[in-house]
């Protein structure tokens, strides 16, 4: 039985029923909630063990095979489910699933909160689908069902100055990065006459043209725009800690991640792979992420609100993530390239999990203390212990200390691109410095001498404590085995993104 | 032979992006969102009608086709146009609702006072 399809109809189903089912009061609303997002979890993680042990998805919209009657070309909207798409749809509904356990006590005390729940799962919808589309349009469709969910989400509480300027200034940032991605697909279609990505990169190594190339320039700086790179990371640093915190989670976790990097991958790797200079596109990448990846870092160094520090951090990381694909692009095809890719795709899931954390313990912070002022928070591992655990786990991952998750993920992107250029290595341990120097003063600010304002805090509310310590779990479990999993997970899910072959005949072949 | 529709979409384009660099007000920045997508749908629609050996294309319906001589309309511009426009609605009225609030909490809707968050 193909479930790949419940992927985005529950969700839809979920969001859209939210207003009827909200008349049966606030515990029914809440159970529906956790069960559908719980549902799509269940559905995701069936999408990639199937994944993992078959290969590739290809469902084709409304038909059994996506080619048209009688011609030789696919004319049907298809989704192309490799290994790589697979891991980011279990990303996005494990993250989810856990934000939105943790808004039952976050967001208590708002009003409105159909509207809320609605919109978190347009938003989780959204991203699941960009990770599983095939289809260009139907890419650009559900990046604007995301990017409308988030606009919404980041303005949510609307009494308050902050949310709206951030939402007013993420929206017109957005708005202009996905009209330079629709102007790449108008030249596209115009230019090959077809959507499909598979078709779409056949019909581009026949005959690439300037108009392609083009196409590129405008995706890869509509996308650049989404995931927050430097020099236009600025919407990000001011739209992720205005939002609420379950949603800054997912923001700094998984939208910048699917909206902006994996597309980004997706375009580069399995579109243009055989048609344009895989070097120069690489570079090109790699110029953007040592930017951001200096910038985002040492930005954070200074940040005196807890919030703005994480999502200065997160434009860091994006940056490590870059440099990642950059160098995977530029040493296409080497031993050199598929570990930096590894090495990317790895550190894609490992910041979701950890950034996700770090987020949701800056809202326990917040939601005890009405405060995210550093300076005021001095104290707060005595009063509230396992919070300052959860972060202690969190920030030393991020980091990349030894025995957890980040660490791994890490040191594939260190020492591929030491391999491929040892200037590029050095760059990206001076970023880790930075990052280190901003967490550090976080701990030392935790554990310090305990202020008057800190005495009264205590620990949440279980429904806030039980996503952070599943994904401290996580972050911990994963940190046990950090080469089985690179081997068995992220390097089979390199290779699926570098084989466009692979991804054309799949689609070609009728599935 | 030239398509005027094609570089009227241009101009549009270009239009939209300098109003967006060179206003202040909200409203105008959204008109120029606006600009900007219209500017894209012409393209997009324009794609769809092309006149190859001086052969003007038809209505793309679909009852009696097997006597036509000339070519048909592409039909799969149109449905994109319309979802996008359909989008930009969407963003639209989104913007719009937070223009007011701005307005509620700033007083004016010029975007150089929409400078408070900062670090």
């Amino acid at each position: 039985m193909m479930l790949l399809p419940y992927l985005i109809i529950i969700p839809l189903f979920g969001a859209f029923s939210m207003p009827i089912v909200n008349l049966a009061g606030r515990k029914i609303r809440e159970a529906w909630a956790i069960l559908i997002s719980g549902a799509t979890l269940a559905v995701g993680s069936w999408v990639f063990y199937w994944v993992y042990e078959n290969g590739t998805i290809l469902y084709t919209l409304g038909a059994k095979s996506p080619l048209g009657q009688g011609v030789n070309f696919p004319i049907r909207i298809v989704w192309e489910v490799d290994l790589f798409s697979a891991l980011m749809v279990l990303m996005v509904a494990f993250v989810s699933f856990m934000a939105v356990i943790y808004s039952l006590g976050y967001m208590k005390h708002d009003t409105g909160l159909d509207k809320y729940y609605t919109l978190i799962l347009i938003l989780e919808l959204g991203m699941l689908g960009i990770a599983i589309t095939g289809d260009l349009f139907n890419f650009y469709v559900f990046l604007e069902i995301m990017s409308i969910a988030s606009y919404a989400l980041v303005a949510f509480r609307n009494d308050t100055w902050e949310g709206i300027e951030a939402g007013i200034k993420y929206m017109f940032v957005g708005s202009i990065a996905s009209s330079l991605i629709l102007l790449g697909i108008a030249l596209l279609y115009g230019e090959y006459g077809t959507l499909t990505m598979g078709y779409l990169a056949l019909k581009l190594s026949q005959n690439p043209t300037v108009v392609g190339k083009v196409a590129l320039a405008l995706f890869i700086a509509g996308l650049l725009f989404k995931s927050g790179a430097s020099p236009v990371h600025m919407w990000l640093a001011d739209a992720h800690p205005a939002a609420p915190s379950s949603i800054s989670a997912m923001l700094s976790g998984l939208v910048i991640k699917i909206g902006g990097l994996y597309a980004l991958a997706r375009i580069a790797f399995s579109i243009y792979g055989a048609s344009v200079s895989m070097r120069t596109v690489g570079w090109i990448i790699i110029f953007f992420a040592c930017i951001t990846l200096i910038v985002g870092n040492a930005m954070a160094v200074i940040q005196t609100d807890m919030k703005r520090l994480l999502a200065y951090s997160s434009v860091g990381q994006v940056g490590y993530i870059l440099l990642g694909i950059g160098i995977g692009l530029a040493a296409y095809g080497s031993q050199t390239g598929e570990v930096a890719l590894a090495g990317a795709i790895y550190h894609t899931f490992n910041h979701a999990l950890m950034k996700g954390l770090l987020f949701l313990i800056a809202g326990a912070v917040i939601h005890q203390l009405g405060t995210r002022n550093l300076n005021e928070l001095s104290g707060l591992a005595k009063t509230m212990p396992k919070t300052t655990f959860a972060f202690l786990i969190g920030a030393a991952a991020i980091i990349g200390m030894p025995p957890l998750n980040g660490f791994a993920s890490k040191w594939l992107i260190y020492e591929s691109s030491a391999l491929f250029n040892p200037i590029l290595g050095a760059i990206a341990i001076i970023g880790t410095a930075f990052c280190t120097a901003a967490y550090v003063r976080v701990f030392y600010t935790f554990f310090g001498r305990p202020s008057e304002r800190v005495m009264k805090a205590k620990d949440p509310e279980k429904s806030m404590l039980w996503p952070m310590l599943i994904l401290t779990v996580a972050i911990i479990a994963m940190g046990l085995f950090p080469w089985q999993i690179s081997d068995k997970v992220m390097i089979p899910a390199a290779k699926a993104l570098e084989n466009q072959l692979a991804y054309i005949t799949t689609l070609m072949g009728g599935g | 032979m030239i398509q005027f529709q094609f570089i009227t979409a241009f101009l549009l384009v270009v239009l939209g992006i300098y109003a967006f660099l060179a206003k202040n007000n909200l409203l105008k920045l959204i008109l120029a969102l606006d600009i900007i997508d219209s500017g894209i749908h012409l393209l997009l629609i324009s794609l769809g009608y092309r006149i190859e050996l001086n052969e003007i294309p038809t209505a793309p319906i679909y009852t009696g086709y097997e006597t036509l001589k000339s070519p048909m309309v592409g039909p799969l511009p149109q449905a994109l146009v319309l979802t996008s426009i359909v989008i930009g609605v969407c963003v639209l009225a989104l913007a719009v609702a937070l223009t007011v609030n701005a307005y509620r909490h700033y007083g004016t809707l010029d975007v150089r006072a929409l400078r408070r968050l900062r670090g």
